[in-house]
């Protein structure tokens, strides 16, 4: 290994290797700084910067249930903002009673038991079908909230905490605040994803995943192994959904509806599925693509230029959005259907034979 | 010397603080994704004003530096739209949007103490807690029923009366506030069905209506489902038992279009003037819409006055502020002159109905409601027209705390 | 009784519009397994297409809507050709999430029109109001689905039966590499597919507009109200979503009449059940019958 810090592929020769989080000294050590540089990186932002990764990261962690769910065990799930909503809700009804760090588990708890019920019909049927239990899941959970007024019938049920361990929380702190807390519960989630994916049961869930009756055959239930998934990733969600209640200072039912399951989806495809820096990149990149886009489209209608060469009654600058969200996922899925942590995975052999090719 | 320098370099900073001065006024809103039927027209009357305002100087010696800013009806984007605002151009000023993302920001408005003005009429907006810098430009939605339920109440008593509203936090606002008021007034309320777009058929809803008696349909909607009942109902023949009304997101020229000859006699409560009459703030609108090439379709959209009052209301704070505070124009200093636009000071631009009182639109610390008055208006021959004087209902005052 | 009757026939109406909207659904399914989540907007193009063909270009409105039956089947041909083409073989999941990011896309060509926001209306091409025949009624843009419908299924039934090409999609359906290996085009299969899945798309999106108008949001929304018709069904059988369709028209009118009351006794209140029974039917069909009424089961072997 000529330069260990850009080490990629798989250098784990052994059954003692394979379970290991990390794969050398080396890979700890940039992880560390990683997490050093995502410490000090608020520092330089101002406070609506801060938002923007705010929900990247609790997109993130969404991404990270899905990619258990999709990724690992090959169920497509159209449902993920659901239990996102099952967590917040969890939350706002516990908030006023309890910690934020009890209500945010118990969220993720929340939706895990409701994962258990969506996935029932994994014991039976395959990934197509399910794709379809998880969308009627979706449209079931909005109609329940609309319909019940305990839960405010979807406006907005306040989730306030203005003070932790004396720490005074207002508008000046509040998103550096719960920017430390998701980043602390993302990295949590992540080491909790990847041991217990280099086990037993991550092995389990790709042999059903590749095929389930050669899993069968072998010794392992798939259907309780994909429900344990479903569970699994519902769980993520409600963690993510807490988060995003504090955050957001109130759960509104908007929020979590088919739209942004779908975008949930998208990240995770567009972030390469099944892995952890995909987990991360997709939701920034979605995200950012977003907020260019948006940029890109406000300075079109204030363009007088690009205003005098579009034809009348057509709008260019509020069909960007769509469009370029529908051609990332399209494009990806052709072209680079490993996603963008394939693109990471090149950067880094490129800078490890660097200034050699192959 | 060297106090003669200092002298001219005040002079010279104080000029330019005089001249050269912007102060920001944000909207942020659905121009695309859901609801921009409404929000598209609803911007483009903010945008229209301001550079209205910006030519007629209509704030002295300020620029007005408008943002007009499309969250495409998601809620993360409002916040973050807000929140970029109030970290680079502070504005003295907030126009909100949908029902959803308000509720979820009131806390945060709260805080930095930002007047705000939202496009949509939801009273949770003005009721406790956060509520105090939340200002509605028109009456509630919640009024607005209540008003529709007095006038049955003048030419029938103990009205049976069912609400369809829309399956969204928009469309039930109204709810509590019409069983309240249905108890006042000896009426009662039969039914609360939900009901949203592409609602191809409604036989079984209009017909359980029927059958549970009422003779009134209290709507808080939009346009399009509103149309496809009033449809089906003309071809059941239930058109004639039962008679069709609603709150100011139901009507308009989109009704029209869409229900075509079934929307005649549909009522409809409106704060807001048509096309049709004269009055400045009118003649205004359709002087902007001609200067600035707007369609038809946006000229004709009660929602391009909606925004123009909207607009219009923030400038006008913003340039008594400046009066009253030596030019300080900030969002404390627009909350004050705000609260003081009351009595002698009430703001009467002309886009909404006046009360008897001739006040068009006043706020106080209390009342967060701007145009009070409102009117009811029938479709006849494919036009909306008053069929009542400007009233301000007395009964939704009595209802609206339990 | 008569209340019952009616609200049966309604929702037969009802019901036949989403027939013919998960009539190409089923067919794209049929022929290349894949579950397609841009339905609704090849509903809303064909729709707006008519609208453009009738009032912008002022032909008798007839024509405008075979005009768009055809150019929306155009499109269904262009976007397998272009995008669905490059998926075969590749796993289930990407070809779903093309079908999604399809749709964005195509909602985002819909945007650069002015059809992005606001509401349509088709001209006058019905008479007004509709059949009454003892206290039943049914509209006329409701017997328009109904006639639609059937024209549909009996066209669709002598095409697979009779036609060669009918046939070979049956086999292509039963096994892509037998049929392969006999000479059968796949790749011309699979267009087809979707070209028909447009036209019927079209069908419905012109059918929807008479009868409610025109709003994109309304219109794609009636590509979602397809799921629980094909899962009821069976994802796999023409007559399948025909039948299916008609029993989730059914079943929502009988839960505006019946069941709304029944909601907001358990607390959920304001009704609406018609939007969410469908979806309840939709999870306990995949808990207990997930094949669907007509679906074939699939089996598998290692």
């Amino acid at each position: 290994m000529r330069n260990p810090w850009a080490q990629t592929g798989n250098y784990r020769t052994s059954y003692e290797q394979d379970t290991t989080i990390f794969a050398n000294y080396r890979e700890i050590v940039s992880v560390g700084l990683l997490l050093v540089a995502l410490c000090i990186l608020p520092m330089f932002l101002e406070r609506s910067q801060v938002l923007v990764l705010n929900f990247i990261l609790i997109y993130a962690i969404a991404v990270l249930g899905l990619n258990i769910t999709t990724g690992y065990a090959g169920l497509i799930s159209v449902g993920q903002a659901a239990f996102m909503g099952v967590g917040a809700y969890t939350v706002a009804l516990s908030a006023p009673h309890l910690p934020f760090w009890l209500t945010i588990p118990l969220g993720g708890l929340t939706a895990a038991i409701l994962g258990f019920i969506v996935g029932i019909p994994s014991l039976r049927v395959k990934h197509l079908y399910l794709a379809l239990a998880t969308l009627a899941f979706q449209e079931i959970f909005v109609w329940v909230v609309g319909r019940s007024p305990a839960l405010a019938q979807g406006a907005a049920i306040p989730v306030e905490m203005r003070n932790f361990l004396g720490l005074e929380i207002g508008f000046r702190n509040h998103n550096y605040f719960w920017y430390y807390i998701i980043l602390f519960v993302l990295v949590l989630m992540v080491i909790a994803w990847r041991n217990l994916l280099r086990g037993k049961y991550g092995r389990a869930l790709i042999a059903v995943r590749d095929n389930d009756r050669a899993a069968d055959a072998m010794g392992m239930d798939p259907g309780r192994t994909k429900l344990f998934a479903f569970a699994l990733g519902a769980l993520y969600g409600g963690v993510a959904g807490g988060l995003l209640a504090y955050m957001q200072r109130a759960v509104v039912v908007e929020e979590f509806t088919l739209g942004r399951s779908v975008a949930l989806l998208a990240m995770a495809i567009v972030g390469g599925l099944g892995t952890v820096v995909g987990s991360l990149l997709g939701p920034a990149f979605i995200e950012f693509l977003r907020l260019y886009m948006e940029r890109l489209s406000e300075w079109m209608k204030s363009n007088a230029f690009i205003q005098s060469i579009t034809p009348a009654g057509v709008d260019v600058a509020s069909a960007l959005l769509p469009l370029s969200f529908g051609l990332v996922i399209v494009l990806f899925l052709i072209f680079e259907p490993r996603g963008l942590y394939n693109w990471w995975r090149l950067l880094r052999s490129y800078f490890r034979t660097w200034p050699f090719r192959y | 010397m060297k106090r003669v320098i200092v002298l001219a370099m005040v002079a010279a900073l104080g000029m330019v603080m005089a001249q050269g001065r912007t102060v920001n006024l944000l909207w942020s809103g659905a121009v695309t994704g859901p609801t921009s039927d409404v929000g598209g027209p609803y911007g483009a009357g903010i945008e229209d004003y301001c550079k209205y305002a910006n030519e007629q100087k209509l704030i002295p010696n300020v620029t007005l530096n408008c943002t007009v800013r499309d969250d495409q009806y998601q809620n993360p984007n409002t916040q973050r739209i807000f929140e970029e605002a109030l970290d680079r151009a502070k504005p003295a000023m907030y126009l909100g949007y949908s029902t959803g993302a308000m509720l979820q920001l009131k806390p945060l408005i709260n805080e930095v103490k930002m007047p705000t003005l939202p496009a949509s009429a939801h009273i949770g907006l003005i009721d406790p807690p956060n509520n105090q810098y939340m200002f509605l430009p028109v009456s509630s939605y919640s009024e607005q029923v209540v008003a529709l339920m007095e006038y049955i109440n003048r030419t029938e008593k103990n009205a049976k009366i069912a609400l369809v509203v829309n399956p969204s936090p928009f469309g039930r606002a109204v709810v509590d506030h019409a069983r309240r008021a249905a108890q006042r007034l000896g009426q009662t309320i039969v039914d609360v069905r939900e009901v949203g777009g592409g609602n191809l058929d409604n036989t079984a809803l209009l017909r359980a209506l029927d059958a549970a008696g009422a003779t009134y349909i209290i709507h808080q909607n939009v346009a399009g489902p509103v149309a496809n009942i009033l449809k089906d109902a003309k071809r059941l023949g239930l058109d004639r038992k039962i008679k069709q009304m609603g709150a100011v997101y139901t009507g308009g020229s989109d009704l029209i279009r869409l229900a075509g000859d079934a929307a005649e006699g549909y009522l409809w409560a409106s704060s807001y003037y048509t096309l049709d009459e004269n009055t400045p703030g009118i003649a205004l609108q359709k002087q902007l819409a001609a200067r600035y090439n707007r369609s038809a379709d946006i000229l004709n959209s009660t929602n391009y006055t909606a925004g123009m009052l909207a607009a219009a209301i923030a400038v006008e704070a913003m340039k008594r502020a400046a009066q009253r505070f030596n030019g300080r124009i900030d969002n404390e200093t627009v909350y004050q002159a705000l609260i003081g636009m009351n009595g002698p000071n009430a703001f009467k631009p002309g886009f909404a109905v006046s009360t008897k009182a001739g006040i068009e639109i006043d706020f106080t610390r209390t009342e967060q409601t701007g145009a009070e008055g409102l009117r009811v208006l029938e479709a006849r021959g494919g036009k909306f027209v008053p069929v009542t004087d400007p009233f301000t209902s007395a009964l939704f005052r009595q209802v609206r705390n339990p | 009784m008569i209340d019952f009757v009616q609200n049966l026939i309604s929702g037969i109406a009802v019901g036949c519009i989403y027939a013919l909207a998960a009539l190409g659904f089923v067919l794209v399914y049929k022929s290349s397994r894949v579950i397609n989540f841009s339905n609704g907007q090849f509903i809303a193009i064909g729709a707006f297409l008519a609208y453009a063909l009738a009032v912008w270009a002022k032909l008798p409105v007839l024509l405008a809507a075979l005009l768009s039956m055809l150019l929306t089947a155009g499109l269904g041909f262009l976007v397998e050709r272009v995008f669905l083409r490059r998926m075969v073989g590749q796993p289930i999941i990407s070809v779903i999430m093309v079908t999604i990011g399809l749709a964005s896309v195509l909602d985002g060509l819909m945007y650069l029109t002015p059809f992005g926001s606001g509401n349509f209306t088709f001209p006058q091409f019905l008479p007004q109001g509709g059949l009454n025949l003892g206290g039943l009624s049914v509209s006329y843009p409701q017997l328009l689905a109904i006639g639609f419908t059937a024209i549909f299924l009996l066209l669709f039934g002598w095409f697979f039966q009779r036609s060669v090409l009918g046939v070979s999609m049956r086999a292509v359906a039963d096994d892509q590499l037998a049929s392969m290996s006999v000479g059968v085009s796949v790749q011309r299969v699979f267009a087809l597919a979707w070209a028909v899945a447009g036209l019927t798309a079209a069908a419905a999106g012109i059918v929807v507009g008479a009868v409610s108008g025109l709003n994109q949001d309304g219109l794609i929304a009636i590509g979602l109200a397809v799921f629980p018709a094909v899962i009821l069904g069976g994802l796999d059988s023409v007559p399948g979503a025909v039948v299916g369709g008609i029993i989730i028209g059914i079943l929502q009118s009988f839960s505006t009449a019946y069941l709304d009351g029944l909601f907001s006794q358990i607390g959920l209140v304001g009704g609406g059940s018609q939007y969410v029974m469908p979806f309840v039917v939709l999870l306990v069909m995949l808990w207990f019958k997930p094949h669907g009424l007509f679906g074939t089961e699939e089996i598998e072997r290692v």
